[in-house]
């Protein structure tokens, strides 16, 4: 146990670390309530003392008591003053403790609501102990989760305040001749798609609950190994799907598959489940199949998996300008690659070219997410297929290393 | 399964195909950033009737290919070019040959070579040489584009491959240089999505020009 009052005068407190010097001040603290104790006991006897001194003139015994209480009380007065000194030397006692509970920037000592004494409260939530309750630990993690989730994913707003999608068809009849800023009113992802449909044809679009799509990919890819692949088969589960657009339970839809045939195969997840958000996107070879085939995974070839870095980062661009319009925006974006293996670089005209980077020889995998012409596809026109055709062909196409700054 | 194109040395006229430009060729592969990969090997059967006298020659077809390819060696392909038909067989139909003793193998070469990595793009690079002999008789090369399975779709991209890949050649001044035939699947039976059967299906267009060269060689 310290002795105070033979100490030498405390180290400054910029010499100490924190922790150090709380450990001290603690037990100074410490030591100041045993000498405050030992005070009030001292008061108490001295106040029996004079009680017996008043009952009983005659012994001598009260007035040595008195005085041998007298000489401790004074020697633990000048302890606590010593004490005292040193813990205002220490910056533990001062002025500002009236208004703040606060040295050092650390709360301490902090008085947890058990009644328990600590120097910080986060050590005891750290290390589990008994005192620290509960309601403190999940708070915390709550309000660490929250934090996070708002830093890194700002677009995912509250999700208890979307409340119920008004279900509008895609909108092909508005008002004649003017372009109109925003898309129609596409509020559900079988309004989306029904829209897709009509605006790029040869798509073939898809939705699943989360379990059903990992239930289908683990048996893609239909009929890879037989020498004459059976088309047939493939249809009838696409149609059984299909048909599944508006029957299958809205809110449980969260997977969208998008496939060019022999071109590639797109996955889109929803977050949440039922919503209109896209999560992510993967892009496949329409050959490929097994459980590693989702939103988040990566195919295992090059071209696709430059094509999914690039994606991800289209996403976040039209998640970024608004969050409603994202998903038709993403698809329709999906679609210009149908011309993937087609379409030459609009910057150095070939189709191929080493990437210098990767030392990869790839296809132009890169195509501009910025302004990109969703208005022209919400227009009141009666336009045709062929005219879609040329608004999705005609977004440009470029190699990694051709990709324009700008853009 | 993926695309693929198979290409056959098809050197300048006076000269002849050697072991120097197979050099050239794997160093060009590799030239271009591709990864020397494992060793890869198909086997040729030329086959021609045992006639005997009595029978009218014109039933038969004057000859047709047999071709074991890596991809599934559990099984033989038969083309027959006059009449535009290829077969999948199990390989255990060469024992069978042998002992019916109908048709009887002329002509028997090894492909043999390696392949090369070059991203999404896999070549394979192999000399020709008769069964039982070292002595080289020919090039051969197979592309194939990894992600793309439809014939029509990869056309493109495996053109223009194909160009950079002449160009790359062209650099090493090589007596000589790839070419290839387009057979006409569909007179085959074939889609297009590609199986191995197309494969066998350009081995046996671009067979005569093989024959030639590696007699070429010999003389």
């Amino acid at each position: 146990m310290q002795q105070p009052q033979q100490q030498s005068p405390p180290a400054p407190a910029t010499t100490e670390a924190p922790p150090k010097q709380v450990a001290l001040a603690m037990d100074r603290l410490n030591h100041a309530g045993r000498l405050i104790a030992d005070i009030r006991l001292g008061a108490d006897r001295l106040l029996e003392a004079m009680f017996m001194a008043g009952e009983s003139q005659q012994s001598n015994k009260p007035f040595k008591l008195i005085v041998q209480e007298e000489a401790s009380m004074r020697q633990y007065l000048q302890d606590l003053r010593a004490v005292g000194k040193q813990l205002e030397d220490s910056g533990v006692l001062n002025e500002s403790l009236r208004s703040r509970s606060n040295s050092w920037g650390l709360h301490m000592p902090l008085v947890c609501p058990d009644g328990a004494v600590v120097a910080y409260a986060w050590k005891r939530q750290l290390a589990g102990q008994a005192g620290a309750s509960a309601v403190d630990r999940t708070r915390l993690a709550l309000k660490a989760f929250t934090d996070q989730k708002k830093r890194f994913f700002p677009h995912l707003d509250d999700d208890n305040e979307t409340g119920s999608p008004s279900k509008k068809h895609c909108d092909k009849q508005t008002s004649t001749g003017s372009e109109e800023e925003e898309p129609s009113e596409l509020a559900t992802v079988s309004d989306i798609l029904l829209c897709l449909e009509k605006e790029v044809p040869d798509v073939k679009s898809f939705t699943y609950p989360r379990l059903k799509w990992l239930k289908r990919a683990s048996l893609l890819p239909i009929s890879s190994n037989e020498p004459f692949m059976d088309p047939s088969k493939e249809h009838s589960f696409h149609n059984s799907n299909k048909l599944g657009h508006t029957t299958i339970n809205a809110e449980k839809i969260s997977v969208i598959e998008l496939l060019f045939p022999s071109i590639f195969r797109a996955v889109i997840s929803l977050h949440p489940a039922g919503s209109v958000y896209p999560d992510s996107v993967a892009f496949f070879s329409p050959d490929e199949g097994g459980s590693y085939l989702h939103a988040r995974g990566f195919s295992v070839h090059h071209v696709f998996r430059h094509i999914t870095e690039h994606a991800a980062i289209a996403l976040q661009y039209f998640t970024g300008i608004s969050a409603e319009t994202a998903l038709h925006s993403l698809l329709l974006w999906i679609c210009s690659y149908r011309t993937l293996f087609t379409k030459v670089c609009s910057k150095c005209g070939r189709l191929l070219s080493m990437d210098k980077q990767s030392a990869l020889m790839l296809p132009p995998v890169q195509r501009p997410y910025r302004d990109f012409p969703v208005g022209k596809f919400s227009s009141s026109e009666q336009t045709s297929a062929t005219n879609y055709h040329q608004i999705i062909d005609s977004i440009e196409a470029y190699h990694i290393g051709c990709f324009p700054e700008e853009i | 399964m993926p695309v693929k194109w198979v290409l056959h040395w098809q050197p300048n006229a006076g000269t002849s195909v050697n072991s120097q430009i197979l050099t050239e060729v794997s160093q060009c592969a590799e030239s271009i950033n591709g990864v020397k990969g494992g060793r890869w090997k198909a086997t040729l059967n030329f086959y021609r009737p045992m006639l005997k006298d009595q029978v009218n020659p014109a039933e038969f077809p004057r000859d047709f290919l047999g071709i074991s390819l890596q991809e599934q060696p559990s099984k033989y392909y038969f083309v027959i070019r006059g009449q535009r038909i290829v077969l999948e067989a199990d390989s255990n139909i060469q024992n069978i040959m042998e002992k019916l003793q109908s048709y009887k193998s002329r002509v028997a070469l090894n492909f043999e070579g390696f392949q090369y990595q070059l991203g999404d793009f896999q070549l394979r690079v192999g000399k020709v040489v008769p069964l039982h002999s070292e002595s080289l008789r020919g090039i051969v090369m197979e592309i194939d584009y990894l992600p793309i399975s439809s014939w029509e779709k990869s056309h493109q991209i495996m053109s223009e491959f194909y160009d950079i890949w002449q160009e790359a050649l062209q650099k090493r001044s090589l007596p000589g240089h790839f070419a290839r035939m387009e057979p006409n699947f569909g007179d085959y039976g074939l889609g297009d999505q590609y199986t191995l059967p197309h494969t066998a299906v350009q081995y046996a267009s671009i067979m005569l020009q093989m024959i030639a060269t590696a007699q070429s060689v010999r003389n």
